[in-house]
């Protein structure tokens, strides 16, 4: 043996360490002993029990799917769903599997066209790249035959796997489009904020309207699945996964919030089909009682499934270079001169510091001068007293108010009703408009008398909503309370159970002395419900009694740009007067306001009011057909 | 070699120092610590090629190199002018095994202080200790002392002995303590004229377990409690020790092939580098590569016995008999861990483990047994 085989050199005097020599043979023993234990467990570990141990561990790795949460519902106040989910069948590939009897055979089983086949072939290819082990989507949103028919071929397809995946999906069309919104996926800088909240930067995020506004509560929680897939990618038991995953596999998703809203539905669409006529027109109804919003239409719009993540480049750009402007809500976001919607201001501002009179006539020439300058009015209406002005909408006589109150009262006035700043809504940008002051005037270096002229009738440099102006007319309709308006009634879980409740909210009380209030009714009266109101003339609502005030704002003709002509849309012409009504129905104990926009649509009278009459009529003639008038 | 006969044979006069040096040299041994070392490397690289730690490799491979300057230097310097000066340098392990409780690094490992740093290196006092504690062995052995000392001159040798252990223990580091323990028993028992002094302090130890586990720290007495049980707490502890046995079982007879590790490749099992290499060797190497591993260990520590047998004095053969005992127990109690044999304690594998003290210490270990083998020629 080795260890025996020498003997030192300077053994010559016996070995170094007797002892050593003595107890070699214990060396050996333990020597042994250890050598066979280790290896004795070797041959247990590898050789009798390797199979199982390989089946068990070979190539495993975590991997982890994210599974999306379900999105909250967006609900009329009856629970008509305006945005709801679906589940789309979204077809997964692992790279790693993927091989041309596969691809064949996926070909023949959907019969996949080469174009499908290509694109199929470049996200796997992208996929690799990243993680071949990853499954990743390559048909998206397929439809339920195809998905049952991979389903069933399942085992021949080893690395494909069928997931249904919730898709939002807006049942209603267009319906209420700017009011719910739309989504869209995530830029790459949003990526990279939105990742750190939770987000997948596969997931899409509420981009516009609703679906923006009321992300939070909307989204949910996205869940996670971790589990084991082997060398070749594909999925392994559950009891495999155990053994190799720490801590919890799965953790749910937990879905979103639903939000019901004060949007009464059937109305909504009734006042989208009044308005279809129209190229462009917004028109909001309010509860006056609350403030609450019924119905909020804001034409053209889009279609929210189409925006929902699929757009095309192309189809991006059409909808983007409309000059109508598809995409800006025209009820919240836009501004518009009001026209003679806007003579309340001065009708109420006047009366309260009496400087006018019901009874006061004054004589209409048709046109009027004022520092060298003719403002024209739309007739000649001769002599008439207040009531009569407001019934015929005479400017002259509210030239002649405001020269006596002044510009700044009248601002004074406009902003106690709301307008000048943005209403709290809280959604798609909720523009304040303008309400000139003299000192803004001044500001800019060129007050003169006639600006005033001009706010006393809505034109000039005044602005508002469309929205501004129907909580105006709501706190007009209830004595004076200014509501913020209302859109959301309550959030609740996705089993139903209440989250938040929102009550009315009160912006302020309008103190307006009540003589004063009477008399505008009055005139407003007579507008829908007399010969020669400017409203009557172009129709008469029978089966309820309506009040009402027409206007027709005139543009500044200032700008014809050359591309107009170019991408000039049949009945759209953007130099004629926007037209407004705004109005309550029934007259006494009204049930709502409305208000009724047509930007560049000419009369007020002609064109508004009829639109409004439809909506009126449509509603009320639907209830008295239920019996519940 | 062997030819070379005597020390000086009248023949071998005029035949060049360097020649005689080189004739002298142990070869088999420095090629077999040269294996290992490969062995090391080449089953570091597969361990953490392609992960975040994959520095660690070239970490590696610079403390081989101070390792081979630490090998010859501790080959050329005279070991009977080292076993001189061996009392000194036990005081000195002690001295920084005391500095190491008072200012190093408790952050390192679960708040046990086990690292000093040095000129912003990581350095294991303990495994110092070990090195000083066999020559120490050694000086006491020399040439017929033992037998000379008193019963006043024995007790503080044999203090000196064990207050090392003593500080290790408390650090916490029960694997190296234990180790140290074993190292001076196995000494013990190889050199001393009788047996049964060392049979008593076995027992006496074996008795005094259940005093240890009174004292011991709760996450050390999870990971015994682990090893008794894997299954108890399959996700903490347990979790090296299954990991572990599922990679080597997984190997089988030939293994999955060198990089094709997936129980290592997928960090399934946590700090494979230090403590479980031969995990990640068994994997991809099989039963055939493990015990070949285990058979070159086999043969090194055959071949440093046989360099006790032949040393040319009682210091030279304890030397040889501590290294061997050292290089025992840590692939013992290393490799009875990764197969589930024994529980997780942070005791490395010579020359496979990645870590730089270890790595040195056993180097310089190496190094004084081909010292002792050189010298046998009165060299």
């Amino acid at each position: 043996m080795l260890l025996r085989s020498q003997t030192g050199p300077s053994s010559g005097n016996g070995p170094a360490l007797p002892e050593l020599h003595r107890r070699l043979k214990w060396v050996a023993l333990v020597g042994v002993v250890a050598l066979l234990v280790l290896a004795g467990r070797l041959w247990q570990l590898q050789v009798m029990r390797g199979e199982g141990y390989y089946e068990r561990t070979v190539s495993n790795v975590v991997k982890e799917r994210y599974l999306p949460s379900v999105r909250g519902k967006i609900l009329d106040r009856k629970g008509v769903p305006l945005a709801d989910n679906r589940p789309a069948f979204n077809l997964y590939v692992t790279p790693k599997q993927w091989k041309p009897e596969i691809r064949a055979e996926l070909a023949r089983l959907l019969g996949l066209s080469d174009d499908e086949l290509a694109k199929i072939d470049e996200r796997l290819d992208i996929g690799r790249k990243r993680d071949p082990k990853q499954p990743i989507v390559v048909l998206e949103d397929q439809g339920r035959d195809r998905a049952s028919l991979v389903e069933q071929a399942l085992a021949r397809l080893p690395g494909v796997e069928v997931h249904y995946e919730p898709y939002r999906y807006y049942p209603q069309g267009d319906l209420a489009a700017h009011l719910v919104g739309y989504m869209s996926q995530m830029t790459s800088e949003e990526a990279e904020k939105l990742t750190n909240k939770g987000y997948h930067t596969s997931e899409l995020v509420g981009r516009y309207g609703l679906e923006a506004a009321w992300e939070n509560y909307l989204r949910g929680k996205k869940g996670i699945e971790r589990y084991a897939v082997d060398a070749r990618g594909q999925r392994l038991d559950d009891q495999t996964a155990a053994t190799l995953i720490q801590g919890e596999r799965v953790s749910g998703a937990i879905p979103g919030a639903n939000l019901v809203l004060t949007i009464d539905a059937e109305l909504q669409r009734l006042a989208e089909r009044a308005v279809g006529s129209q190229t462009a027109a917004a028109v909001v109804v309010v509860e006056p009682n609350t403030g609450k919003l019924r119905a909020v239409v804001s034409k053209p719009s889009f279609d929210p499934n189409i925006m929902t993540g699929h757009l095309t480049r192309q189809e991006e750009t059409m909808l983007k270079s409309d000059p109508r402007k598809p995409f800006v809500d025209k009820a919240l976001r836009m501004t518009y001169p009001p026209g003679s919607v806007f003579k309340f201001v001065t009708a109420l501002a006047a009366l309260t510091d009496g400087q006018a009179a019901e009874d006061e006539s004054v004589t209409c020439h048709g046109a009027y001068e004022l520092s060298g300058t003719t403002f024209k009015c739309n007739a000649t209406h001769g002599k008439l007293d207040l009531l009569g002005a407001i019934q015929k909408s005479c400017n002259i006589y509210f030239w002649q108010l405001a020269e006596r109150i002044g510009l700044d009262r009248i601002a004074d006035v406009a902003r106690l009703y709301g307008f000048g700043t943005p209403t709290n809504l809280g959604l798609n940008g909720d523009a304040g408009g303008r309400i000139p002051t003299k000192a803004w005037y001044e500001q800019l270096g060129h007050y003169k008398v006639g600006f005033a002229t001009n706010a006393a009738t809505g034109q000039g440099d005044v602005e508002v909503s469309v929205l501004q102006m129907a909580m105006a007319y709501v706190a007009l309709a209830n004595g004076g309370t200014l509501y913020v308006p209302q859109v959301v009634e309550r959030v609740e879980g996705h089993d139903g159970r209440p989250i938040v409740s929102y009550e009315p909210k009160v912006a302020r009380e309008i103190k307006m002395p009540a003589a004063a209030l009477d008399i505008w009714r009055r005139g407003m009266w007579k507008v829908t419900n007399e010969p020669g109101g400017t409203a009557y003339d172009h129709g008469y609502v029978s089966i309820v009694p309506v009040m009402g005030k027409t206007g027709t704002a005139e543009i500044r003709t200032k700008r014809r740009k050359k591309d107009d002509d170019e991408r000039a849309i049949e009945g759209y012409a953007p130099t004629r007067s926007h037209a407004w009504f705004a109005g309550w129905a029934p007259a006494e104990d009204p049930a709502f306001v409305i208000v009724v926009f047509v930007e560049h649509g000419g009369s007020g009278g002609r064109v508004a009011w009829p639109i409004a009459k439809q909506i009126i009529e449509g509603y009320f003639g639907k209830l008295e057909k239920r019996g519940n008038p | 070699m062997k030819g070379t006969g005597l020390a000086l044979p009248r023949s071998r006069i005029g035949v060049s120092r360097w020649r005689r040096f080189r004739a002298a040299v142990d070869w088999p041994l420095i090629l077999t610590i040269l294996a290992l070392a490969a062995i090391g490397l080449l089953n570091l690289y597969s361990a953490t090629r392609g992960t975040r730690h994959h520095a660690k490799f070239d970490t590696q491979v610079q403390w081989m190199v101070v390792g081979l300057i630490a090998f010859v230097i501790s080959t050329v310097v005279d070991y009977r002018a080292v076993v001189r000066l061996a009392w000194i340098g036990l005081g000195a392990a002690i001295f920084m095994l005391v500095v190491v409780r008072l200012l190093g690094d408790g952050a390192h490992g679960k708040g046990s202080y086990r690292w000093l740093n040095v000129f912003g290196m990581g350095i294991q006092p303990s495994e110092l200790a070990k090195l000083m504690v066999i020559l120490a062995l050694a000086r006491m052995f020399q040439d017929g002392e033992l037998s000379r000392y008193s019963i006043e001159q024995l007790v503080p040798r044999l203090g000196a002995l064990v207050v090392p252990i003593a500080l290790i223990a408390v650090q916490p580091d029960l694997g190296t303590a234990v180790l140290l323990g074993l190292i001076v028993l196995s000494v013990g028992f190889l050199a001393m004229p009788s047996v049964w002094p060392v049979v008593h302090v076995t027992l006496a130890g074996l008795l005094a377990i259940p005093i240890l586990w009174e004292t011991m720290h709760d996450y050390q007495k999870n990971r015994i409690l682990a090893f008794i049980d894997p299954s108890s707490d399959p996700t903490g502890n347990g979790w090296h020790t299954r990991q572990s046995i599922f990679a080597v079982g997984s190997g089988k007879i030939w293994g999955k092939g060198y990089g094709e590790g997936t129980q290592n490749q997928f960090d399934f099992l946590p700090e494979h580098w230090t403590d479980f290499p031969y995990s990640v060797w068994a994997e991809e190497w099989g039963f055939l590569g493990s015990v070949f591993l285990l058979a070159i260990f086999g043969f090194l520590l055959i071949w440093i016995l046989n360099v006790a047998l032949s040393a040319r004095d009682r210091a030279g053969a304890v030397i040889c008999i501590g290294v061997a005992a050292m290089t025992f127990w840590h692939v013992l109690i290393n490799v009875a861990m990764v197969l589930g044999l024994a529980p997780v304690v942070g005791v490395t594998l010579p020359f496979i483990s990645y870590g730089g003290s270890s790595l040195v210490i056993f180097f310089c270990a190496m190094g004084l047994v081909a010292n002792v083998s050189l010298r046998k020629y009165g060299y």
